[in-house]
């Protein structure tokens, strides 16, 4: 498990992603206290899913390319769990719950055009993501097999 | 005076409770009966409960995390709330195994119902014809317990398969989803009701409306999955909270009936319970006995009991549930609005299928999602989390879910035994489908997606989840209700054929399952074999 100031860190950048700006400080309370339980980061988590969440940190701007990655590739892998895990703690917290859960403005024409818009980059990013990481895996497997 | 001893404090035994002692009778309760924690922030509504606790992810998603829903993992979509875990938590004296069928036992005060949704829907004279009623039926038990719990809903097109009973108050004013769904079905109505046989109702559902007998009415908090703060969500500890009160009526909790012992003539004449906080055994003589432990906790008491009478138990067959699936829908219309938190949060609408047999009727409870953790809902959608959000915020108040429910038979592969553990025992449920449930599953699916598809409605292809047998935990039929004096059933009166002097007051005795909630059934039931002993 990363150390708490690596966790605060990581908190901030991924609730920004998520659109609750940095969270706040129960927020950061609450998802370092998950991490300590034990909740986020199971026996099996591999050297793999360690390293897309330490590119995650390291380039926040990266995050939405390597969820689409994860979203495909491992749903139930460890930056999946600990943004699913963030949104389930923002979602309780007032103001986080109004700012994730309000619908925006436009017209349902806007909204469908959108949609296929997320869907085109969502396509793009899973498959981009695949070629760009393959090193990461194949490093990751190695060092595995070690 | 009438004595009888009741083992549970579920939905059957408080309605039997009351009853016997509306009649004069002397009444003790036997009852493992764990607590539930008090109410927080009574008065708040979903979104300002968010503002006001202080520590709100504790409350909503446990101190543990135990109520957040990762990706990958199986299951349903939702988790219980961390403070209802009181009504779920397992007894190590209880012991079961399963195949084919996810159980769920409670050994709370009031029982599973403190978790249940409100679903109150009477079955009608066809669904009622094995019952052995004769022809009075249960009409006037429902009322009567409408006039207790307080039911709400509507004489309307539901009413061609969900009889009307006294005391049926005004259905809640409907969440502005529900309303806009009912408003189509009324412009859509000939097509539904003549081309697919499809019928659209008020829900019925335990919740008041209005403040009496010292339980408030609904004021639209949004908190009924979380527990009513303000009890206008019946569930049976209420009715136990108003039983303790009477001089006549003594309740034991803490308590685990192990089993009960019959003289040589077979009638029932003491139990053995177990005070659990000191492990010491206790014996209780008894007059009548009165088993309303749920259908599975029953079992295992009747067939323990048998066991160490005669050495042998045998299997009871005929275990019945209602299976389930969940069709959710995207409702075209509600798209890109906000969505109203302060509403009732379950069902508000109920459909009615006719299918050619009429006990086969499909029955379907209609919930436009309002207040919910939107965590396990939006890590579904196919895409990144801040897209799916995107999607999610702009579709929340377009979302629903139709509950469809299937009606049961009882067959004999289907059934409880036990098997030895250790110098204890275990209870072995065994569970298979009838051969032709594909078909009719995928019949009637296809007339509810068509239904909600001329509601203005799309279902999203491959998102229907069949539930597994046992999560409707609606269970029944292990010793039926016969005419004809057999073993291992009971008479029309709810008396074992077996065991004289021993009553079932829960889901045991049904012999069939139409596909309605059945608890509404258990308590006027319960009403039913109350009336019939107390007045033997
Ligand atoms: C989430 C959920 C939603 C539901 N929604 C609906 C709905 O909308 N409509 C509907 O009709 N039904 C619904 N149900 C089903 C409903 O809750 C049950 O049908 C009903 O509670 C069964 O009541 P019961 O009294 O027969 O048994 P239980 O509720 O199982 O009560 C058993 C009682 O017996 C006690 N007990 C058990 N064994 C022993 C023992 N050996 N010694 C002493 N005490 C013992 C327990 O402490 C408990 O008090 C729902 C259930 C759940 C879980
Ligand atoms: S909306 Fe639900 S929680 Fe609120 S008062 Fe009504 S029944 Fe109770």
């Amino acid at each position: 498990m990363a150390d708490r100031a690596t966790l605060e860190r990581e908190c901030a950048a991924f609730a920004r992603y998520l659109g609750a700006g940095a969270g706040d400080a129960y927020v950061t309370e609450q998802y370092v206290a998950a991490h300590e339980a034990g909740v986020v980061e199971l026996p099996g988590t591999t050297g793999f899913e360690r390293s897309v969440v330490a590119l995650a940190r390291a380039l926040p701007w990266s995050l939405r390319a390597l969820d689409a990655h994860a979203r495909v590739f491992g749903n139930g892998s460890l930056l999946r769990r600990k943004l699913v895990l963030l949104l389930a703690i923002l979602e309780t917290r007032a103001p986080h719950d109004e700012a994730l859960d309000t619908p925006t403005a436009g017209s349902n024409l806007g909204m469908f055009v959108r949609m296929a818009w997320l869907g085109a980059v969502f396509a793009t990013l899973v498959v981009v993501t695949a070629l760009l990481l393959l090193p990461v895996r194949v490093v990751s497997l190695a060092g595995g097999a070690r | 005076m009438k004595r009888v001893l009741i083992v549970g404090s579920g939905a059957s035994g408080v309605h039997f409770a009351q009853t016997a002692l509306e009649h004069g009778a002397q009444v003790t309760m036997l009852d493992v009966g764990r607590v539930a924690p008090a109410p927080v922030l009574p008065d708040a509504s979903f979104a300002r409960f968010k503002r006001e606790h202080a520590d709100p992810a504790g409350y909503f998603l446990g101190s543990k995390f135990e109520s957040v829903l990762f990706p990958g993992a199986k299951g349903e979509y939702y988790g219980f709330p961390p403070h209802k875990g009181f009504i779920f938590a397992p007894l190590e004296r209880f012991r079961m195994r399963a195949s084919g069928f996810d159980p769920l036992t409670s050994f709370a005060r009031g029982g599973l119902a403190e978790a249940w949704t409100g679903g109150s829907f009477p079955f009608n004279a066809q669904e009622l014809a094995d019952f052995t009623l004769g022809p009075e039926g249960l009409l006037a038990n429902y009322g009567r317990v409408a006039a207790r719990i307080g039911i709400s809903g509507a004489d309307d097109d539901l009413s061609r398969f969900t009889p009307v009973h006294e005391h049926l108050a005004p259905g809640l004013p409907l969440d502005p989803h529900s309303a806009q769904l009912f408003e189509r079905y009324g412009r859509e109505r000939e097509h539904l009701n003549t081309r697919l046989g499809a019928w659209m109702g008020r829900t019925r559902a335990a919740v008041r409306a209005d403040d009496r007998e010292g339980r408030n009415g609904c004021t639209n908090l949004g908190r009924c999955l979380w527990s009513c703060p303000r009890e206008a969500l019946y569930t049976p500890s209420l009715t136990l909270r108003a039983l303790l009160k009477h001089e006549r009526f003594t309740y034991l909790s803490g308590r685990h009936v192990a089993r009960f012992e019959a003289d040589e003539s077979n009638r029932v004449r003491r139990v053995r319970a177990v005070e659990l906080a000191t492990g010491r055994e206790e014996v209780h003589e008894v007059e009548s006995l009165v088993l309303a432990a749920g259908t599975l906790a029953s079992a295992k008491l009747f067939l323990d009991s048998l066991r160490a009478h005669g050495g042998r138990a045998p299997a009871l067959a005929g275990l019945m549930d209602n299976r389930q699936v969940l069709v959710p829908f995207v409702n075209l219309a509600m798209l890109r609005r906000r969505y109203q938190s302060d509403s009732y949060q379950y069902h508000q609408l109920a459909m009615g299928f006719e299918r050619p047999d009429p006990r086969h009727y499909v029955h379907g409870l209609v919930t436009t999602l309002k207040t919910a953790l939107i965590h396990p809902i939006v890590q579904s959608v196919p895409f990144d989390l801040k897209s799916a959000l995107w999607i999610f915020r702009n579709a929340h108040a377009a979302l629903g879910i139709v509950n469809v429910n299937f009606h049961d038979d009882r067959r004999p592969g289907n059934r409880v035994e036990l098997e030895a553990d250790g110098d204890s025992t275990r209870l072995v449920v065994q569970y298979a489908p009838s051969n032709d449930e594909p078909e009719r599953m995928k019949a009637a699916l296809a007339t509810v997606k068509k239904a909600l598809s001329k509601l203005g409605c799309v279902v999203p292809p491959g998102m229907a989840h069949v539930r597994p047998m046992g999560a409707s935990v609606h269970y029944a039929g292990t010793l039926p209700m016969s005419a004809t004096r057999a073993p291992l059933t009971t008479s029309p009166a709810g008396e074992s054929h077996d065991i004289a002097g021993l009553y079932f007051a829960d889901g045991t005795t049904f012999p069939f399952l139409p596909a309605k909630n059945l608890t509404f059934t258990l308590m006027a039931n319960a009403d039913r074999i109350a009336q019939a002993w107390a007045r033997a």
